[in-house]
């Protein structure tokens, strides 16, 4: 089990003094993802099999197999990052290769650079064109509250489903070559 | 056609959806306005391996490891795009019948399907929903293939629990198929 965050930092270049303990109740901070200035660090050369829980913003530059459970926090799954794991974060940006179901009670970030092969739950969900996913995207609040995901296990993060979910996307890749309109008004 | 199956979300109610494509910000955008699950398969990815095989046991196997696990909650609507053209008829009638076991009674499948038109990209397209409810092709750069130019009755023989709920001829030599199971 590591307990990032709380016994000190897992790699130099993180700042704990930067994460203080977080309640419920706290503001929410800055929808963008955090940066290896302001967020513990597993760095390339790591690689963890286990419970990965913390309560400071995490960039997973290396490999996490297990868990990961950020109850407040973001998670930052950077570009050599490769995590086999269920994911729980307040928010949560991937840019690397997931194996694993992503649970964001905020929102869940996929950048076109991303690989990912699990089932997504969030009130908010982008993908960047170009990201490759496999899975399935919950948009129904309703099942994104409860019903269809599976236990979380404890700590996890909490599901703050608004009563809409927001879907934002990027717009579509201006480099496509041809474009031709299909399925006019019928 | 593609029109009728967001007037058909627009009734209320969840919807599970199954996109046998690539995953376009444009499809979760529009379909993310209604309560629904929507899976993400690439079929794309697994062509090679469904056309390459022979015995029909093992291309049903590798459908169904390509397609999402079979669940409780059925899937109410099957975006196929134009991948039914990369499908080799046994291919074609494996994907098929392994989606039928996942759909619900009355699902619907859209399809695109090369008629008219005797040549296809190499590779298939994107398919980019829009505001208005239509589809834009985004088509691959490159050499293009002979479309297998599959009829209603190439279609009857490998998807032989669906109907053609409707179906037209489009002006870019494409025949747009609604079926429904």
């Amino acid at each position: 089990m590591f307990e990032i965050g709380k016994k000190g930092t897992p790699e130099a270049g993180t700042r704990p003094e930067s994460s203080p303990a977080r309640t419920e109740s706290s503001p929410p901070r800055s929808s963008s993802a955090p940066t290896g200035r302001d967020a513990a660090v597993i760095g390339p050369s790591i690689h963890i099999d286990g419970d990965v829980r913390g309560e400071e913003d995490l960039l997973i530059e290396g490999e996490v197999g297990g868990t990961v459970q950020l109850k407040n926090n973001s998670l930052t799954i950077g570009p050599n990052g490769k995590v086999r794991a269920d994911v729980y974060a307040h928010s949560i940006y991937v840019d690397g290769y997931v194996e694993g179901d992503l649970f964001g009670a905020e929102r869940v970030h996929i950048r076109k650079s991303a690989q990912v092969k699990g089932n997504v739950t969030s009130p908010r969900v982008s993908v960047e064109d170009g990201a490759k996913f496999k899975g399935a995207i919950e948009m129904d609040p309703q099942a994104a509250q409860g019903g269809n995901r599976p236990s979380a296990p404890r700590n996890a993060a909490p599901q703050q489903a608004p009563a809409k979910p927001v879907m934002q996307s990027q717009p579509p890749k201006p480099e496509q070559p041809a474009v031709a309109k299909t399925g006019a008004a019928s | 056609m593609f029109h009728s199956l967001i007037q058909r979300l627009q009734t209320g109610g969840r919807w599970v959806v199954l996109d046998l494509g690539t995953v376009h910000s444009a499809t979760i955008r529009e379909l993310g306005k209604f309560r629904c699950r929507l899976e993400f398969v690439e079929l794309a990815d697994g062509l090679d391996s469904l056309n390459g095989e022979i015995d029909p046991r093992r291309i049903r196997q590798t459908a169904d490891a390509l397609l999402p696990p079979r669940r409780t909650e059925q899937t109410d609507i099957v975006l196929c795009w134009d991948l039914i053209n990369y499908l080799n008829q046994p291919a074609l009638t494996a994907v098929m019948e392994c989606i039928a076991l996942r759909c619900k009674r009355g699902a619907l499948a859209h399809g695109l399907v090369y008629y008219s038109a005797k040549s296809m990209p190499q590779r298939p397209s994107t398919f980019i929903p829009v505001d208005d409810h239509h589809i834009i092709q985004h088509l691959n750069p490159g050499i293009e293939r002979p479309a297998p130019r599959y009829s209603p009755e190439d279609l009857a023989r490998c998807m032989p629990r669906y109907s053609v709920e409707r179906g037209r001829l489009l002006r870019n030599g494409m025949q747009e198929f609604l079926f429904k199971l």
